[in-house]
């Protein structure tokens, strides 16, 4: 089951197109990264998800329906240019952003001292915005985005600017909200976030997808049949199978190198490397999303075909 | 319309409950009547704003000594000296000016010469021009063998003109005096209002924007609905502002009223004791004038303008602080709003007050921009009975009031909805009329 699906989706601004016939499903409880570099229409998309714009063509189904004002209500939305009111208190505009997404007065105080608890804020409740540092505005905010137990949760970069503590108190929030069924889309362009968070990603590039699908996949996809082997040093002789990429000294004798595998098995390696040194370890080099990420980028800016300007 | 109600109450408390709106309420009526207290004691009181001037008059004809009339402002010392020692004292002494008149001046009219040490200004001239003149005068009536009594009787001859109106039920007292002083209050009031909470529109719209918790907020609300719901509650401010002053000026009013009522009665006495008293009068003028006023008419039309002038007005500041980042940007797009409050405004004074039912006056009453000032004036100027030959002109005002706020809400959320999620920009008016025919 799709919580979301976005087919076909462009949208076009007076002198550029932000977003040129889009196409991703997110699945229902996945944590869906989307990345991209600065300007690459992430946020047109999201903007378009939370029905602050509208698509130019396409379509967007929420749940199997097209997109339409009552989804609001079960959509959370947290920007990455965060803002609330300066002048007014924590707890009435809590109230405030509450209501506005449908709850009424009494369930959202409910709902409100649960948070206020967990996030030991109690004593910030009659205290006006601009008194507060701006890790806890960004606590508040993020309260007010998950209040109201929204189906489907887009926060774009949610961790700028949170300390270390409180950058994990958050991570906890929304694994617990994950397991709880709720859907999160991600925007950001931070790699470890995407490792530790997420399950699916998609990779837009100058207004287009150029990688979507499940991280494993995507990773299995991406790898090179390269393994790092720790050996005792000597001269290593590989026959045509393997490729020898690098070899540098470690500590203690050893060596480490980078091999690939052309044909056959990291058990073939194994084979034709043991009579030559004594083996310590061998690891497969997985490139992790960071190299994914530079490679996706550069592979489509060189490709003729994704030059749409 | 939930969503409206709910940010216009977002507003209206975050807005009232502010020092500010609590100092500003309960000392405005006290500044602005204090204000114009301060004006009408300065314009009564002329010994504040003008010093004694001491003028040097150096009479060579004759003619003039001890006959120039001297007042609070002006005295004249007579001296038997040359032109150039009477300069000198000019410079050392307390003196303003030296009057010089030729020996044949009297007869010629000409030659009379004031010196001063600073820039005479016209009153300085006309009074003393007048003064001479009269002198002058008297000297030809009397070598006619007119007599001194006869020409004083003929120079204060004043004559009574009583300003009456044909209506279906008769002849009606006219009431120019009231209803231009009641037509003023009300425009002054609705300009006031305009500017004050206009752009307090502009600055809400701008800080959201700026705090970029507008993205937070529509994506739970339309674009239109925010705009709407702040214009919404900031008008609640201003007319809770406007009732406690109506309030407060009642009550605080009511003790001068009958401080004052007793005053009045004591003159109407005084009057009928002098039998020919213009006070007293002019009091039962006043109150005769006040009684032909159409007080629901003008009560009821001040209210639409109030309401109405806003919204008009209302709607175009919240485009300003839509297109713009910052407060030195609006100065652009603030021009076209100001100029024409300001242009009714000063044509309210001028040409509508001398002629309120001429064409000028009712073209203007009609259009958005200026009608609620220009019609305010005017109307109570309508007295009596409702009248169709002037009824016209109010129903078809208002109509035109309507349609042009339903015109600039249009515009202003076509322009609100695309300025307030563009950042960094500066917006040209060309621009401006793109974002009107964008498709969301």
């Amino acid at each position: 089951m799709q919580s979301l699906q976005i087919i076909n989706v462009s949208k076009q601004y007076a002198h550029h197109k932000a977003l040129d016939s889009v196409s991703l499903a997110v699945p229902k409880g996945s944590v869906y990264g989307l990345l991209g570099p600065n300007g690459a229409g992430k946020t047109s998309l999201i903007r378009i998800i939370t029905q602050i714009t509208g698509a130019d063509e396409g379509e967007v189904l929420f749940n199997g329906e097209k997109l339409n004002p009552s989804h609001i209500y079960r959509m959370g939305y947290l920007p990455e240019e965060r803002g609330l009111y300066k002048k007014m208190e924590v707890g009435e505009q809590l109230l405030f952003f509450a209501r506005l997404k449908g709850l009424s007065r009494a369930d959202a105080m409910h709902k409100l001292k649960d948070w206020v608890e967990r996030f030991e804020i109690k004593n910030w409740w009659t205290k006006k915005v601009e008194e507060l540092s701006k890790g806890m505005q960004q606590k508040v905010q993020f309260i007010a985005t998950v209040l109201h137990q929204p189906e489907l949760i887009i926060l774009d970069e949610p961790f700028t600017g949170f300390d270390p503590i409180n950058a994990n108190l958050i991570r906890d929030e929304i694994i617990r909200l994950n397991k709880e069924g709720s859907t999160f889309i991600f925007s950001t362009h931070r790699m470890e976030t995407v490792e530790q968070l997420c399950d699916h990603i998609a990779l837009i590039n100058k207004s287009k997808v150029v990688l979507e699908g499940e991280v494993k996949q995507i990773k299995n996809q991406f790898r090179t049949q390269t393994y790092e082997v720790e050996h005792s040093i000597c001269k290593l002789q590989l026959s045509s199978s393997f490729v020898l990429q690098k070899s540098t000294p470690a500590d203690g004798n050893m060596a480490l190198s980078e091999i690939k595998i052309l044909h056959g098995t990291p058990n073939d390696l194994l084979k034709e490397l043991m009579p030559v040194s004594h083996i310590h370890s061998l690891k497969e080099i997985v490139p992790d999303m960071n190299d994914i990420f530079i490679q996706a980028v550069n592979k489509n800016v060189t490709t003729p075909s994704a030059v749409t300007l | 319309m939930n969503k409206i109600f709910l940010i216009a109450g977002r507003e209206f408390l975050s807005r009232v409950r502010k020092k500010s709106f609590i100092v500003m309420t309960l000392l405005g009526p006290l500044l602005i009547a204090g204000f114009y207290a301060l004006i009408i004691y300065l314009s009564v009181n002329e010994q504040i704003s003008n010093d004694l001037k001491r003028i040097i008059v150096i009479d060579e004809s004759g003619v003039f000594k001890d006959k120039l009339k001297e007042n609070d402002f002006y005295k004249f010392d007579y001296k038997n000296e040359p032109l150039d020692a009477a300069r000198l004292q000019l410079r050392n002494e307390d003196y303003f000016a030296v009057l010089h008149i030729p020996q044949t001046a009297a007869d010629s009219l000409k030659g009379f010469k004031l010196i001063a040490a600073t820039q005479t200004s016209w009153k300085d001239e006309s009074y003393i021009e007048d003064k001479l003149n009269k002198v002058v005068s008297d000297i030809k009536f009397s070598q006619h063998g007119i007599d001194q009594k006869l020409i004083d009787e003929i120079n204060n001859t004043s004559v009574s003109l009583e300003s009456v109106r044909d209506t279906k039920e008769g002849l009606e007292k006219g009431s120019t005096a009231i209803s231009t002083g009641l037509g003023f209050v009300g425009a002054i009031f609705i300009y006031m209002f305009i500017f004050i909470y206009g752009v307090q529109i502009m600055r809400g719209v701008m800080e959201e924007k700026t705090n970029r918790i507008v993205e937070v907020i529509i994506s739970s609300v339309k674009p239109f609905e925010l705009m709407m719901g702040k214009i919404a509650g900031i008008a609640m401010v201003a007319l809770l502002q406007f009732l406690i002053w109506v309030v407060l000026s009642t009550v605080l009013g009511g003790g001068v009223t009958g401080a004052l009522s007793d005053k009045m009665s004591m003159m109407q006495d005084a009057g009928a004791a002098m039998s020919q008293s213009g006070k007293a009068a002019l009091v039962s003028d006043i109150m005769s004038q006040a009684s032909q006023i159409n007080v629901w008419l003008v009560g009821g039309m001040f209210l639409f303008f109030f309401i109405t002038g806003y919204l008009f007005y209302g709607a175009l500041f919240a485009a300003v602080g839509a297109a713009v980042d910052s407060e030195t940007d609006t100065q652009q797009f603030m021009l076209p709003i100001t100029i024409p409050l300001i242009l009714a405004f000063f044509l309210a004074q001028t040409v509508v007050v001398s002629n309120p039912n001429g064409s000028l006056a009712t073209w203007l009453s009609m259009v958005p921009f200026t009608s609620p000032i220009i019609m305010m004036v005017r109307v109570p100027f309508f007295t009596g009975a409702w009248d169709w030959s002037w009824g016209w002109q109010i129903i078809a005002s208002m109509c035109c009031m309507l349609l042009g706020i339903l015109v600039t809400t249009w515009m202003a959320g076509r322009i609100y909805r695309t300025g307030i999620l563009l950042y960094g920009k500066k917006i040209t008016y060309k621009e401006l009329g793109k974002w009107l025919f964008y498709k969301a």
